[in-house]
């Protein structure tokens, strides 16, 4: 217990036993890890740490634990019980889950029906919904259908001070109130804690198929994708993949079976000499690879649409200058995974580098998962926003005692 | 009461040409669409830019003066309906598209653009603005903005708040702060999706940037007549579990469509259950998914089914749709628009239950519906002069709002809380929720001068009732309907 001198870790445990059951709390370091059964005990788990200055960290699988700053928390509040899909409204195409389950369970139930909630986070066999929400992942579905914000339409809240609170509800089209589920997607917990979220669903994309283009840069295919986005077809995804080795352009699309053909042809002529084959659905996996070594800087880039194959070409080059292993996928939405491999003084000028290209159009640069040689060495979000001021003032009405993830987002919220 | 020092403040601020002070223009301001309310402001002020905004609200913060953001003042709930005494800020001046980029396809513009004019801007190129209130030749970004308006085709297409990318905002404090970034994902709380839909509680946006979409390829509409609501209900639920998206699923009862019929001659099916499909997109694509929904609809019964063969029949199915609510008018002297959501599959029941409840009171009830999305927009009709059936209708609609949320819906799919339904929020929402919207507010907003006494209910107030529908003179002029 660090936050708190008055309570002992033995109270701290017997009080939070109390309110979970003996078997729900165990001890982790110095950290205290309690596993809530529903909303209620979330409620009372948190009127007691906030009551006692007790620094919390909601988690759920752990799969993002390290994204943004450090944080030592008191009690750990592991979701993981609260794992049901509660309501699957199939022809309302709306589903009600808890934060603690995974996103393949709930995806496979939602499929019984043949629908999905239209987004392809990372490690959705672990991650959960509440930390993916939280941390406002999202993957190449993108394109199609938006991100969190225009799939949640609903959802329960707990408050530092155990308040339980709805917003938005369980229909699509609703303007009552305002929408708090949208301020507390990608809050990283510090808002209050996600414990249900209602979203609105798709229908599963039957047929698809995917093609990829090969070239030696990236740069070329700035024409052809610029083609691709300004054509009538709505690809379901667009990715850019470039390594040292080699760049690919990534579309899939989702059709009528017996339009697909037609499609080809059509992106065919689109680019023109650059060669283009039908490839596998395992492209679709290369963004969640680039987390696949450890040592490894993981950056969250966004840039302007239109500047993806540029930003994708000069990375190539500042990395093959600075000796650094680089490999990006980049979405044409502008959502770029970027992964950096080499000397740690390297690994910052490129990053320092990158935030200075991008100030003018406006693009950020987050560093997701770093190597402990760079903790404390970059700001891993650099937000430089001159709405600050207000998101600070938003944290201190809903958690004014920073109890909750304290420092981990922006300018240390 | 404004005093002639605070007059002389704002001239400094927004010029003499940027002030209305007269009572006879003053009377210009005192209501929006919700016509039934009405309260005279102050002062008007016309700023031309953003530092003229801030400049007004650094006064209103100073002097602890209450401010009203006003975009074309087409709002159906009261949004703007000014403060006793307050400043009505119009944002009519500030209406240039300040920027278009195609190759991010986004647009920039300042609040007082109309929504129209924004497609209007793009479609040479291919692109449109997707949100299509009814009254988008005629309202502005900043009132969608603050509205989070929807239109016809949000099914697909989604609201204003999935088409706004950022937002430059003038705080009730007079600071001016940046939301959100052209990129997606600027590190930091989403605050252009709090802001959006919070109906000028926050402050005043005096620059938005959109997002604009791709024209499809081809647009088809399908007309279908059936038996009952309920069939043609079942058919809508058959085409989502069949998988598709369409663009449009509209549904209009007997009554609706005779009223229709009576204004715009649309050529619409005498019929209890009346469906309109939209479908886009490539091709081959819509061609083939409109057959499988030409199936879909005769296996429920449906007895006529026409798709529109030119663009001007599709013109005019859609213009009998969005004349539904004025056409009421012709039908009966008087009545009340409503704006509630269900789950869409409440529909049948819904329906039973409001024509009992309606029945019981010797009242009816025209129902006109977003039926993709449970968007409900009942029709209380009634006659004023029969002594008390007013009363009567008010207290009906006002009902049948409370039984959307009863079924799992909302009091609003598009047109705010406003003044009208601060109470019906307290209906839905419970303490705690409200309690938690409020810290949003007071971050934002601490001493309560943007648009105050809105959305909120107010304790030791009566239940207010929603007011009669007065025609909004852009309906009776003909360049609107409401839909
Ligand atoms: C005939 C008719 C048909 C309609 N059809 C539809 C429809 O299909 N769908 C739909 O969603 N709505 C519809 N509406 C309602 C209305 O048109 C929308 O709510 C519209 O968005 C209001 O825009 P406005 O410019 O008129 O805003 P106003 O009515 O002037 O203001 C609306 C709200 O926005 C605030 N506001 C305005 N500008 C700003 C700003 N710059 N910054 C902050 N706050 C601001 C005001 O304070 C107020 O609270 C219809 C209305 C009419 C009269």
């Amino acid at each position: 217990m660090s936050t708190s001198a008055a309570l002992t870790l033995e109270q701290g445990m017997a009080h939070l036993a109390s309110i979970v059951g003996q078997e729900h709390v165990r001890l982790h370091g110095d950290t205290i890890v309690a596993s809530p059964a529903d909303t209620q005990q979330i409620a009372e788990i948190l009127r007691f740490a906030d009551a006692n200055r007790l620094a919390v960290m909601p988690i759920g699988s752990g799969s993002k634990q390290s994204w943004g700053n450090p944080v030592e928390p008191d009690v750990q509040l592991n979701m993981t019980r609260l794992d049901a899909l509660h309501e699957h409204a199939w022809q309302d195409m709306t589903c009600t889950v808890q934060a603690g389950c995974s996103w393949a369970a709930m995806q496979a139930e939602l499929a019984q029906h043949g629908q999905m909630v239209a987004l392809d986070p990372l490690w959705p066999e672990r991650a959960t919904v509440g930390g993916i929400v939280a941390s406002n992942d999202s993957g190449a579905l993108r394109l199609k259908f938006g991100g969190l914000r225009d799939l949640i339409i609903g959802m329960t809240i707990v408050l530092a001070d155990g308040t339980i609170a709805k917003t938005g509800g369980k229909v699509v089209k609703n303007v009552a109130g305002y929408d708090l589920h949208k301020l507390m997607t990608g809050s990283f917990g510090t808002l209050g804690v996600i414990a249900e979220v209602n979203f609105r669903l798709h229908p599963l994309e039957d047929h698809t198929r995917t093609w990829t283009a090969v070239a030696p840069d990236a740069a070329i295919f700035a024409a052809p994708l610029r083609a691709l986005m300004d054509s009538q077809m709505t690809p379901s995804s667009v990715q850019l993949r470039t390594s040292k080795q080699a760049c690919a352009l990534d579309i899939r699309i989702a059709a009528q079976p017996e339009c697909l053909d037609e499609y080809a042809a059509r992106i065919q002529s689109i680019f023109g000499q650059i060669a283009i084959a039908e490839s596998s659905e395992a492209v679709w996996q290369a963004r969640q690879q680039l987390f696949d070594k450890n040592d490894a800087v993981v950056l969250k880039v966004s840039v302007l649409p239109s500047e993806l194959c540029s930003i994708s070409a000069e990375l190539q080059q500042w990395a093959a200058a600075e000796a650094l292993d680089i490999a990006t996928v980049g979405q044409a939405t502008g959502l770029m995974t970027v992964a950096l491999h080499g000397a740690p003084d390297a690994e910052i000028a490129l990053i320092e580098r990158l935030r200075a290209r991008l100030t003018d159009s406006g693009g950020s640069v987050v560093a997701l998962q770093i190597p402990d040689s760079l903790r404390g060495r970059i700001d891993v979000w650099n937000c430089h926003s001159n709405a600050l001021p207000l998101m600070r003032e938003i944290k201190r009405r809903f958690d004014p005692n920073r109890i909750l993830n304290p420092g981990r987002f922006v300018g240390n919220i | 009461m404004l005093t002639p020092s605070h007059i002389t403040e704002l001239r400094a601020a927004v010029g003499a040409e940027g002030l209305i002070t007269e009572q006879s223009q003053l009377q210009t301001y005192e209501c929006d669409g919700l016509t039934n309310f009405r309260v005279l402001p102050g002062a008007v002020v016309l700023p031309c830019n953003a530092q003229q905004v801030q400049a007004v609200v650094r006064f209103c913060a100073r002097h602890k003066v209450p401010f009203v953001s006003r975009g074309a003042g087409t709002g159906l709930s009261g949004g703007a309906l000014p403060a006793a005494g307050g400043i009505v800020i119009s944002l009519a001046r500030m209406n240039r598209i300040l920027e278009v980029d195609i190759a991010n396809r986004l647009v920039v513009v300042e609040p007082g653009v109309i929504n129209a004019h924004v497609t209007q801007r793009v479609a040479s190129q291919g692109y449109f603005y997707a949100p299509d209130p009814s009254s988008q030749s005629v309202c502005t970004i900043g009132g969608n903005v603050a509205e989070n308006s929807g239109g016809a085709h949000c099914l697909k297409y989604g609201f204003t708040v999935t088409h706004v990318l950022a937002l430059e905002v003038v705080l009730p404090s007079g600071e001016l702060v940046q939301l959100g970034s052209p990129t997606l994902d600027a590190p930091g709380y989403d605050l252009p999706g709090v802001f959006v839909g919070s109906e000028g509680t926050l402050g005043v946006a005096t620059k938005i940037t959109l997002r604009i979409v791709k024209r499809p390829e081809v647009v088809q509409t399908l007309l279908a007549a059936f038996d009952s609501i309920q069939a043609a209900g079942q058919t809508v639920s058959d085409i989502i579990a069949a998988r598709m998206l369409p663009s449009a699923l509209e549904i209009m009862d007997a009554l609706s469509i005779q009223a229709a019929e009576a204004a715009v001659h649309a050529h619409y099916p005498v019929c209890n259950g009346l469906l309109l499909v939209e479908l886009d997109g490539p091709r081959s694509e819509v061609e083939a998914l409109m057959r499988e929904v030409q199936a879909l609809c005769r296996n429920n019964g449906a007895w006529e089914v026409r798709v529109a063969q030119s663009e001007q029949e599709r013109a005019l199915v859609w213009k009998g749709r969005k004349a539904a609510f004025a056409a009421v008018g012709r039908i009966s002297p008087n009545y009340i628009v409503q704006d509630g959501v269900i789950p869409r599959t409440a529909l049948p029941r819904l329906l039973s239950e409001i024509d009992r409840m309606a029945s019981a009171e010797g009242l009816r009830v025209a129902n006109v519906f977003h039926a993709g999305d449970g968007n409900l927009h009942p029709l209380v009709l009634y006659d004023r002069a029969i002594l008390g059936q007013e009363e009567k209708a008010l207290d009906l609609s006002y009902r049948i709002l409370h039984l959307c949320v009863d079924n799992g819906g909302s009091i609003t799919g598009e047109h705010g809380v406003g003044k009208e339904k601060q109470e019906a929020l307290g209906y839905m929402f419970s303490e705690p929720d409200l309690a938690t919207m409020q810290l949003v507010r007071c971050a934002f907003d601490p001493e309560s001068i943007a648009n105050p006494d809105k959305v909120f209910p107010r304790p030791r107030l009566c239940a207010e009732k929603p007011g009669p529908y007065t025609p909004h003179p852009l309906e009776t002029a003909g360049i609107a309907e409401i839909f």
